[in-house]
């Protein structure tokens, strides 16, 4: 990560003089967190430069998927899931920063437009679904994702070098979901947005680890049988040396 | 070209020394001393770290090791499967239930390979009886897997999978342990009268008999195929071998001897679990062959050891031992559902 750090500033820094004409130029020290055999989370540089005053805010979104929130009550002296609810479209990784707390960078219309924060994350049911109770499972969804480190961010992480350069790190566990996520980076002024940014990330496996899920799902018949010949053969070897022992 | 093919540090060294860079020294030597050791310690983890591609978790290479040579010591030890063992131990892990359940069942077959092997080479399978639990076991492995899946979807797998532990662990362990310990109590008193070599119970009456040459037996079909049938269906829900039900049923119910019933039944668990693994993989695709295949290598030394210490011990001994072991398992999982859990919600992402 190192090098990434001092590459990244040194870029930046070339970039300030391009800052002149453009309000906000940013960018993320790779477009790309690859799953590999030793993958055990990464740790990604954000950073950028303004021109002049103002705040920045940083979302990282993961793909939007579905959710289930199951409640657990004591039925006969053990613990069962006794109720769920089916969330839909929420962001599988969600990371925001800012120079400040958002509620003093933009009024909260804003924050609520672009879904800036944990707490302006708008939760849709899913068709059908009962909607009592909403409040308590949206909080069991943020606090469960959060233990996961799948929903991270202070609001004051974003540091600002000299009033100009701006830098955060987002970090991503090893259980993080694969799929297509957006790094969005916002300039406020005086509680108005300046402008947007929006870079894409890809989160994959590659390699064998992805060659070994996509084989698993599209071709699960001999995929399986590959998994019984592999413990078969296993088997058999380790038969053939208890028996020299 | 991403940004981390920029950054090794030759051309960062040779970059021209601008005024913004000078300014910028001091930020970036503090950067230099605190990140360092941070970035060594990700790097030895990682050496260590193997990516889990369908629980979709990294898990450590020696703790897995370790794990699958603990549970192949005591499968040596008592010529179990040891599947009871490990499906548990890996959910505790870490590993999603469903996933640990499919990759459990196809770490057993691999080890009931090996053992299987042994026995057969001492005689100790009695095929014709094999096949006819088989015949039970396949139907109810099919079965198994249905519930199983039925159950997932409902969000209750967890629950089903825990309470079958609990109850069948719990009945099966506090069996073995009390039969052992008057074993042990009757070798202690010989004057006390010993049991019937071959009772006759209500299982001799069923129709349908069959000869079995090799375990001295002339009983109905229905007695093995009932208890293949059960022990197939518990296999795919609970990612075991089923060895730990069937070996009692066939020495208690079937009045086998006990020298052939352990080959027997591992003989007939190789298929009756590569079929779940099937199954498992091709409706559930919940079979890690990563974790499978890590915890195997472990399984296999493991399973060496157990065997020479198994030698050294009585037979009552190690029948309460490992009764001992399976009420341990059966507590341990009890207890996750009895006390309160700190998080009274769970999260769930539905497979797409």
């Amino acid at each position: 990560m190192k090098p990434a750090v001092l590459c990244g500033l040194a870029v930046a820094l070339l970039a300030a003089p391009v800052a002149a004409q453009a309000p906000l130029v940013a960018d993320i020290s790779s477009r790309e967190i690859a799953i590999t055999t030793g993958f055990a989370g990464a740790e990604l540089l954000l950073f950028g430069a303004i021109d002049g005053r103002g705040d920045i805010v940083v979302v990282v979104r993961g793909p939007r998927r579905a959710a289930v929130v199951r409640h657990k009550s004591r039925v006969a002296g053990i613990w069962v899931n006794s109720d769920s609810r089916k969330f839909v479209g929420l962001p599988a990784f969600y990371h925001a920063a800012g120079t400040r707390p958002f509620d003093r960078v933009a009024p909260r219309v804003l924050l609520e437009r672009y879904e800036i924060g944990e707490d302006h994350i708008v939760f849709n049911l899913a068709p059908g679904e009962n909607a009592d109770d909403g409040e308590e499972f949206r909080q069991a969804f943020l606090r469960n994702k959060a233990s996961l480190g799948l929903y991270t961010g202070g609001e004051g992480d974003v540091t600002l070098v000299d009033r100009r350069l701006f830098r955060t790190t987002v970090s991503f566990p090893a259980n993080v979901p694969t799929g297509l996520y957006g790094v969005e980076m916002y300039l406020f002024r005086d509680g108005r947005l300046i402008t947007r940014r929006t870079t894409p990330l890809v989160v994959r496996k590659v390699g064998v680890e992805a060659q070994i899920f996509e084989f698993a799902h599209e071709k699960a018949a001999v995929y399986g049988l590959i998994a019984i010949v592999v413990a078969l053969m296993a088997g058999w070897v380790a038969g053939a040396v208890f028996r020299r022992a | 070209m991403t940004w981390s093919g920029c950054c090794d540090r030759k051309p960062s060294h040779k970059e021209p020394k601008s005024l913004a860079t000078i300014r910028l020294r001091p930020q970036i030597d503090r950067e230099r001393v605190s990140l360092s050791p941070r970035v060594r310690n990700r790097d030895t983890r990682r050496l260590m770290q193997v990516y889990l591609p369908i629980a979709e978790m990294s898990a450590n290479v020696f703790a897995l090791l370790g794990l699958g040579g603990g549970v192949g010591f005591l499968s040596g030890l008592f010529g179990i499967g040891g599947g009871f063992l490990m499906t548990p131990l890996l959910i505790f892990f870490g590993v999603p239930s469903a996933v640990a359940v499919a990759t459990g069942a196809n770490q057993v077959v691999a080890s009931s390979v090996s053992g299987a092997l042994a026995h057969w080479r001492h005689g100790n399978v009695d095929l014709k009886m094999g096949l006819v639990l088989l015949a039970g076991g396949v139907v109810g492995s099919f079965i198994g897997v249905y519930i199983f899946t039925l159950v997932r979807a409902l969000g209750h797998i967890d629950l089903l999978v825990q309470i079958s532990y609990v109850v069948f662990l719990g009945g099966v362990g506090a069996a073995m342990l009390i039969e052992s310990m008057r074993a042990w109590i009757r070798s202690r008193n010989p004057s006390a009268p010993k049991h019937k070599l071959h009772e006759h119970t209500w299982v001799h009456g069923l129709p349908l008999k069959m000869r079995f040459r090799r375990s001295k037996l002339y009983i109905s079909a229905i007695a093995p195929v009932s208890i293949g049938l059960f022990a197939g269906i518990m296999s795919a829900i609970m990612g075991v071998g089923g060895g730990f039900v069937m070996v009692p049923a066939m020495i208690y119910v079937l009045g086998m001897p006990t020298s052939m019933v352990i080959g027997t039944s591992l003989f007939q668990i190789i298929f009756v679990m590569a079929n779940v693994t099937f199954l498992q993989a091709y409706s559930n695709q919940t079979v890690d062959i990563v974790l499978a295949t890590v915890l195997l290598a472990g399984a296999v030394v493991g399973a060496q050891l157990g065997t020479m210490v198994s030698g050294k011990l009585k037979a009552e001994q190690l029948r309460a031992l490992l009764g001992l072991i399976v009420l341990i398992v059966c507590l341990r999982v009890a207890w996750e559902l009895v006390v309160t859990p700190p998080d009274l919600f769970s999260l769930e992402s539905p497979l797409p």
